[in-house]
């Protein structure tokens, strides 16, 4: 951990414009409430390599997003490790994956959270821009603002050992 | 009833598009498409607002390119108000949009053009990624490009606020104007961004051009349109990013239009296509002929190359040779070439970095006068900059407080959709025959879109990780005969 500065980066994606999509940052926002000096809180919008530069530093990382997959109910909380988050095949540049984020970061011998955990809320409508938040995703929010703030004990206390979710 | 390959991501991603190739009886494609989902209902979103608001809000909208899109806003606010910003405020402008324009082009080339380029389209695919030309490059140049992007980034937040959020641009003119220090740290960065411009070009030089076959396919006729091509100019036709006029050249590079952006309505208008949220522009001058390219169709095209194609000269000197010498290379001007494009973005960088010298050295550029305080009424404001990806245009109109009544963004992608279009088309007609398609091949559709690098939806972020793709292969009753996985 570098000197003085925070180990623990809280992650929330989105655009918060753009309807169920502004949930990953209206999270941020509620932890950045509850949370210490050891936990650094952002918000972006940016996505793929360009988050290399986020994530540089860190020793662990707890991301929030929002998710459309269609197969489970609006607001229904995925948790996952970096281990089940699958790597990236994707048409465009902005897209990368976490994993492959970590491998270059690696080669470039940049400091990268070991140990990340992924939130994703599934979501109704992330494409219209002023629409207001879907019911089962802003019920959501606290639940996903306790279980981030519950990982961030856990992480302080060293009661749940890194080495399940490193990759 | 015909075939279909769907290219299809099964979870939200930015860029989510989905390429569909249906096959015909014979097994050869009938027609490509790429169906974009795009943000919906900005229009209603923006009505009621304050008009001064836009530029923030709307470097919102794109995780992207929020200063293409505060800037585009800040300009159209100026218009709004009939506000002429002084020369300080300008040039202020230009050397942070200057900064922004080689940030983004470099994460570009390094990132995206890279897989494709400097490891090449037929790489295997565990290889076509950044580490893969991390592997080709070296490390070092790995580090050099985060630390180069750190820099430029580090000064954009210096000037703007935020990079991600400018606050930064206002009518009239800028929030706060240059410090000796900021000018001092922009010049520094200014001769960097030139060195690492002419180090891109020279990546791609040795490992592109060096190589027949990456010459042969980009000049191959699957990724070829002689379509039109649209730019913003100076007055003496060479090309600028942050502001002029827009030329539109004809495919045989003559001077076909030359406008004041805001009389874009008179001569861009757009088509609608059922399967398609996105509007394809086309010129109105010409009309929409459909999904064709030639003189007698209206499909233009925006973005590095086309800006190449549309000036008569770059603005700086390097950046002039760079660019005589892709068209001596590439058979003279204009290129038609869709791939092309990765090397006019090395040639747009170090022109925007050669434009920052210039700029930072200027000796207005830190005078304290960077304001002229807007006393007229509101009524319309159209403001257009070169964003990275192609002209971008914000139009608003408003009642006398300065509440928006009417407004409308057309969008770099908006402008090459149909050119885009094509481009999947005809590469998936030149590559696909019958629907045993392997993963390479798809790549060599993919790359007929990817170099215009789309910003689909300005929906601009994704769970980082987990996007597969399927492609369905479905047989001539709709029941599946293949289907490929490609979630790694």
């Amino acid at each position: 951990m570098m000197e003085g500065r925070p180990c623990c980066l809280v992650l929330g994606l989105g655009n918060e414009l753009a309807g169920d999509d502004a949930v990953g940052l209206l999270v941020a926002r509620e932890v950045r409430h509850i949370t210490d000096a050891d936990v650094e809180v952002v918000e972006s919008s940016a996505s793929g390599l360009a988050l290399i530069e986020i994530f540089a530093g860190y020793e662990r990382a707890i991301v929030v997003d929002s998710i459309l997959t269609g197969h489970d109910p609006p607001g229904t909380i995925r948790e996952m490790g970096m281990d089940e988050v699958g790597r990236v095949v994707a048409p465009s540049v902005h897209q990368a994956g976490l994993p492959e984020l970590a491998a270059v970061a690696e080669r470039l011998g940049l400091t990268f959270p070991t140990c990340t955990r992924v939130f994703a809320v599934e979501v109704v409508d992330p494409f219209t821009l002023g629409a207001p938040l879907s019911a089962p995703v802003a019920a959501a929010i606290p639940e996903l603002t306790h279980r981030v703030r519950d990982l961030l004990v856990c992480w302080a206390l060293q009661e749940e050992p890194c080495t399940t979710t490193m990759r | 009833m015909s075939s279909q390959i769907l290219i299809d991501p099964i979870t939200r991603l930015e860029g989510h598009g989905r390429i569909h190739i249906f096959l015909n009886d014979g097994g050869d494609v009938d027609r490509a498409y790429l169906q974009i989902p795009e943000l919906r209902g900005f229009e209603r979103f923006a009505q009621g607002r304050r008009a001064e608001d836009m530029p923030q809000i709307t470097s919102r909208i794109c995780g992207v390119c929020p200063m293409a899109h505060h800037m585009a806003g800040t300009k159209a606010l100026d218009d709004l108000y009939h506000v002429d910003p002084p020369p300080a405020a300008k040039k202020v402008r230009e050397l942070v949009y200057d900064a922004f324009m080689v940030e983004d082009h470099a994460l570009h080339f390094f990132y995206l053009g890279g897989p494709d380029f400097v490891v090449g389209p037929t790489a295997p695919k565990a290889e076509r990624n950044i580490l893969g030309v991390l592997g080709k490059v070296g490390l070092e140049v790995g580090k050099e490009v985060i630390g180069f992007r750190k820099e430029i980034r580090g000064l954009i937040s210096e000037a703007s606020g935020k990079v991600i959020h400018p606050v930064f641009g206002l009518p009239g003119g800028v929030s706060k104007p240059f410090t000796p220090e900021l000018r001092d740290g922009f010049a520094a960065g200014a001769a960097h961004a030139v060195e690492f411009s002419r180090f891109a070009l020279q990546i791609f030089r040795d490992v592109v051009l060096a190589n027949p076959d990456y010459v042969e396919l980009i000049t191959s006729e699957a990724y070829t349109h002689r379509t039109y091509y649209m730019g913003l100019m100076d007055e003496q036709n060479r090309t600028n990013f942050y502001d002029g006029h827009l030329r539109v050249v004809d495919p045989d590079g003559k001077e076909f239009l030359s406008f004041d952006p805001k009389d874009y309505l008179d001569h861009v208008a757009e088509h609608v296509e059922p399967w398609s949220y996105l509007k394809f522009a086309y010129l109105k001058d010409i009309g929409w002929k459909g999904f064709t390219d030639g003189p007698d169709s209206g499909v233009f095209a925006v973005a590095p190359l086309a800006r190449l194609n549309a000036a008569d000269a770059m603005s700086t000197p390097l950046a002039q040779e760079a660019a005589e010498e892709m068209f001596a290379t590439l058979g003279g001007k204009p290129v038609h070439h869709t791939l092309a494009t990765h090397w006019a973005r090395l040639v747009e960088m170090l022109n925007a970095a050669e434009r920052m010298v210039e700029l930072a050295a200027d000796p207005e550029i830190a005078s304290s006068e960077v304001r002229t305080i807007p006393t007229e009424t509101p009524t319309v404001g159209i403001g257009v900059v070169e964003a990275p990806r192609g002209t971008l245009i914000h139009h608003y109109e408003t009642d006398e407080q300065g509440l928006i009544t009417q407004a409308n963004l057309i969008v770099a992608t908006q402008n090459n959709a149909a050119r885009i279009a094509l481009s999947v088309d005809k590469a998936a007609k030149a590559l696909v025959h019958g629907p045993e398609v392997d993963e390479g091949l798809l790549n060599e559709v993919e790359m007929a879109f990817r170099a215009y690098d789309p910003c689909f939806g300005c929906a601009t972020h994704s769970l980082p990780g987990e996007m597969p793709l399927i492609v369905e292969i479905k047989g001539p009753d709709g029941e599946l005969v293949r289907e490929i996985r490609r979630d790694g």
